[in-house]
């Protein structure tokens, strides 16, 4: 083995995650900032192939992690960012990013009633900050096929230390990092298990679109980065059971995450203690900083309604990708066999699916 | 044939006693390779690389007697190379004491020839340890790698034969060293297109897509932990994506076929000559009643029409494979000479 060497850069020593055990058959893949494996591979890609000249403009839309993993790779790089978000931007996020040098242009409140809600004003706004800018460059999470192509660096990380994956668990958004990570796991282990971790209301696996309250996993739009025939299970998590287990993955491990990584966890739990011989893996895609004062205060849980400290203990696994009744109805932690089927062979195989 | 002149037997500081003017050097065969593709060689550039499969029961064996005059035109393209070798590997020592101004190799190898198996890198470095061996000249394995991949273009890594490495067969340097031995294998070989030569001169360079390269670096992950824990079943799953990932360059018939043969009788997988017709079946040399399995699976591959290649590895505390010694049994061996002559 060669000796212990720095890094570069700060987004080379944050990108990949740590591999924790959890329980003898589940480890937990933490990282700090999941997005930056995508974010770092495509700008750097991209300076590679000089579509990123020094005068180029980088723009994206997002409100999330992927802007942040954005800004800290641009300002490595000494790019200006254009970042088009919501209206409603986390404030800490919005500091660091300013912080990074980054330009935040928000949308107008009004655009949530329009079609396609946010998402699709955020894109119509990216290609009017685009037209009026002389050279841009932007990265497409959710079209880019760099997204989850830039994930093999995780299913390098998690082959080379575990040598074997049965089931990799993790949310889903744009699709990059499970799919990404699951067909290069695949190549040396085709029969490990996808389960992909949504919400109820997002569009990835039929839902009608509706309102979201869990964030940073589910969608209003289909992005072209997932590929539905990766996935082998597909569970939706409440965001009153996604903020419980995020609790619970701090209380008991000691791992300080973000919501959605209790969404995963919360899964990845149930599934590994349900198949003992199985080694899972869960990904973990962010630190718990920016939630200290939501899903980390007793207080603000209690006043949005989540007084039970406790996540379900099992979900409500369905017939159908779409419950009859509505979500609330369906329980707060539903599961359904997707069985590595395309979107429209389950469309067509399931119940009648009321139009999005 | 043999030039013994006082000129070039005379003054040579260093030499073995017991030599006769002649400088000798052997080099094994392979049974193609366990990974080949694009890697990342740690400064941001992929560059072509591969992990040879070593097959030690066969090889070459090369004499060279020095001479200062030129011995002739060779015609074949693999004693080109060899001729090319033994230059290359005069001009290295022509600033030693007293070297040889030309010569002639003699070639004897029992590696068959245009199936993936090494003839022509078994051959070049066996000329270049010879002309070393003359000159009384220890070469590292790397600057024997080096100079057989200036010798043609492209070679494998059978002289690094301490470590398992990824090796950079145009470039002759090493990206990586991923552990002192394979994990205990035993690999039933065939080859898959009998009567098919492959010309590696003529074939083009794979080029794989960005996904493939993706991938590639996915198995060099997963075999980097399968040496480290002598973990077959982990290298059969990386050789056998490598051979699939090569479909698309240099097809096998029959490759999941194969692969099927292998599985039922207790197989980790399947490993393929990337430029070359030979495939073997992976087997782990620990597995209890690994050598019926072998010999089992040996019958279905000759039902199924193809050559056997002999066995390579051994099953713990058992001698012998089924391929010939080091010394080159008669009967299979088959003798080749080139001459060479540094340029005036």
């Amino acid at each position: 083995m060669g000796v212990r060497t720095g890094f570069e850069e700060a987004t080379e020593a944050y990108q990949l995650p740590r591999l924790i055990r959890l329980a003898p058959n589940l480890h937990a893949a933490s990282f700090s900032l999941m997005k930056l494996v995508p974010a770092r591979f495509i700008l750097r890609r991209a300076l590679a192939d000089g579509q990123l000249e020094p005068g180029t403009v980088i723009v994206e839309t997002t409100s999330g992690t992927f802007g942040l993993a954005l800004a800290m790779q641009a300002a490595q790089l000494d790019r200006r960012l254009v970042l088009v978000s919501d209206p409603v931007i986390d404030e800490r996020l919005y500091r660091r990013l300013v912080d990074l040098g980054a330009a935040v242009d928000r949308v107008p409140a009004a655009a949530a009633t329009g079609p396609g809600g946010y998402q699709a004003a955020r894109l119509r706004r990216l290609a009017e900050v685009r037209a009026g800018l002389p050279a841009s460059f932007c990265p497409e999470q959710y079209t880019n096929p760099d997204n989850p192509r830039s994930y093999a660096a995780v299913a390098e990380l998690l082959l080379e230390s575990l040598g074997q994956v049965d089931c990799l668990v993790g949310p889903v958004g744009s699709g990059g990092s499970m799919c990404g990570t699951s067909t290069y796991l695949r190549t040396v282990l085709p029969e490990c298990r996808a389960i992909g971790v949504d919400t109820h209301g997002s569009v990835l696996f039929g839902h009608p679109d509706g309102p979201r309250e869990l964030r940073g996993l589910g969608m209003s739009l289909m992005p072209a980065n997932l590929d539905h025939r990766v996935f082998d299970d597909v569970h939706w998590c409440s965001a009153a059971a996604a903020y419980a287990a995020t609790r619970q993955l701090h209380r008991r491990h000691a791992l300080f995450m973000g919501p959605t990584s209790g969404a995963a966890y919360l899964v990845a739990r149930w599934w590994a203690a349900a198949n003992p011989a199985a080694v899972t893996v869960v990904m973990l895609p962010d630190e718990g900083y920016r939630y200290l004062d939501t899903v980390y205060d007793d207080g603000w849980l209690a006043a949005a309604g989540h007084r039970d400290p406790r996540p379900p203990d099992e979900p409500a696994v369905l017939d159908s990708p779409v419950p009859d009744s509505p979500a609330s109805e369906a329980g707060p932690w539903t599961a359904y066999g997707w069985a590595r089927r395309s979107y429209a062979e389950v469309m067509a195989a399931g119940d009648p699916v009321p139009a999005p | 044939m043999l030039d013994h002149s006082p000129a070039t037997t005379a003054a040579r500081p260093g030499r073995h006693p017991t030599d006769a003017g002649v400088g000798v050097g052997s080099a094994p065969g392979h049974h193609g390779e366990l990974l080949q593709g694009v890697f990342d060689d740690g400064a941001g550039r992929l560059r072509r690389a591969l992990v040879t499969l070593p097959q030690p029961d066969r090889g070459s064996r090369a004499i060279f007697y020095p001479s200062q005059r030129h011995w002739g035109v060779v015609g074949t393209p693999e004693l080109i190379k060899v001729r090319r070798a033994a230059i290359l590997a005069l001009r290295e020592f022509s600033t030693h004491p007293s070297p040889a101004k030309g010569g002639q190799v003699e070639i004897i190898s029992d590696v068959p020839r245009g199936i993936g198996m090494g003839s022509s890198t078994s051959d070049v470095t066996a000329t270049i340890r010879a002309v070393a061996d003359y000159h009384g000249v220890a070469l590292s394995r790397e600057e024997v790698g080096r100079l057989a991949v200036r010798a043609e273009c492209a070679a494998d890594s059978i002289m690094i034969d301490d470590r398992v490495v990824l090796f950079a067969h145009r470039d002759g340097v090493v990206l990586e060293t991923f552990g002192h031995r394979l994990p205990p294998l035993l690999v039933v070989g065939c080859d898959t297109q009998p009567g098919v030569r492959v010309d590696t001169l003529a074939l083009p360079p794979a080029e794989y897509d960005d996904r493939e390269v993706g991938a590639l670096g996915v198995l060099r992950s997963a075999l980097r932990r399968a040496v480290a824990t002598d973990d077959v079943a982990l290298l059969g799953r990386v050789a056998t994506a490598s051979a699939r990932i090569n479909q698309r360059f240099l097809p096998k018939p029959g490759l999941e076929d194969l692969l099927e043969i292998g599985r039922r009788h207790g197989g980790c997988g399947i490993q393929v000559a990337h430029s070359g017709t030979v495939a073997g079946l992976v087997f782990d040399a620990r597995q209890p009643g690994v050598e019926d399995s072998v010999r089992r699976c040996t019958d279905r591959i000759e039902e199924l029409g193809l050559v056997p290649t002999g066995t390579v590895g051994r099953v713990p505390g058992r001698p012998g494979g089924s391929g010939t010694a080091a010394g080159l049994a008669p009967g299979t061996v088959a003798g080749r000479t080139a001459a060479a002559r540094t340029p005036a």
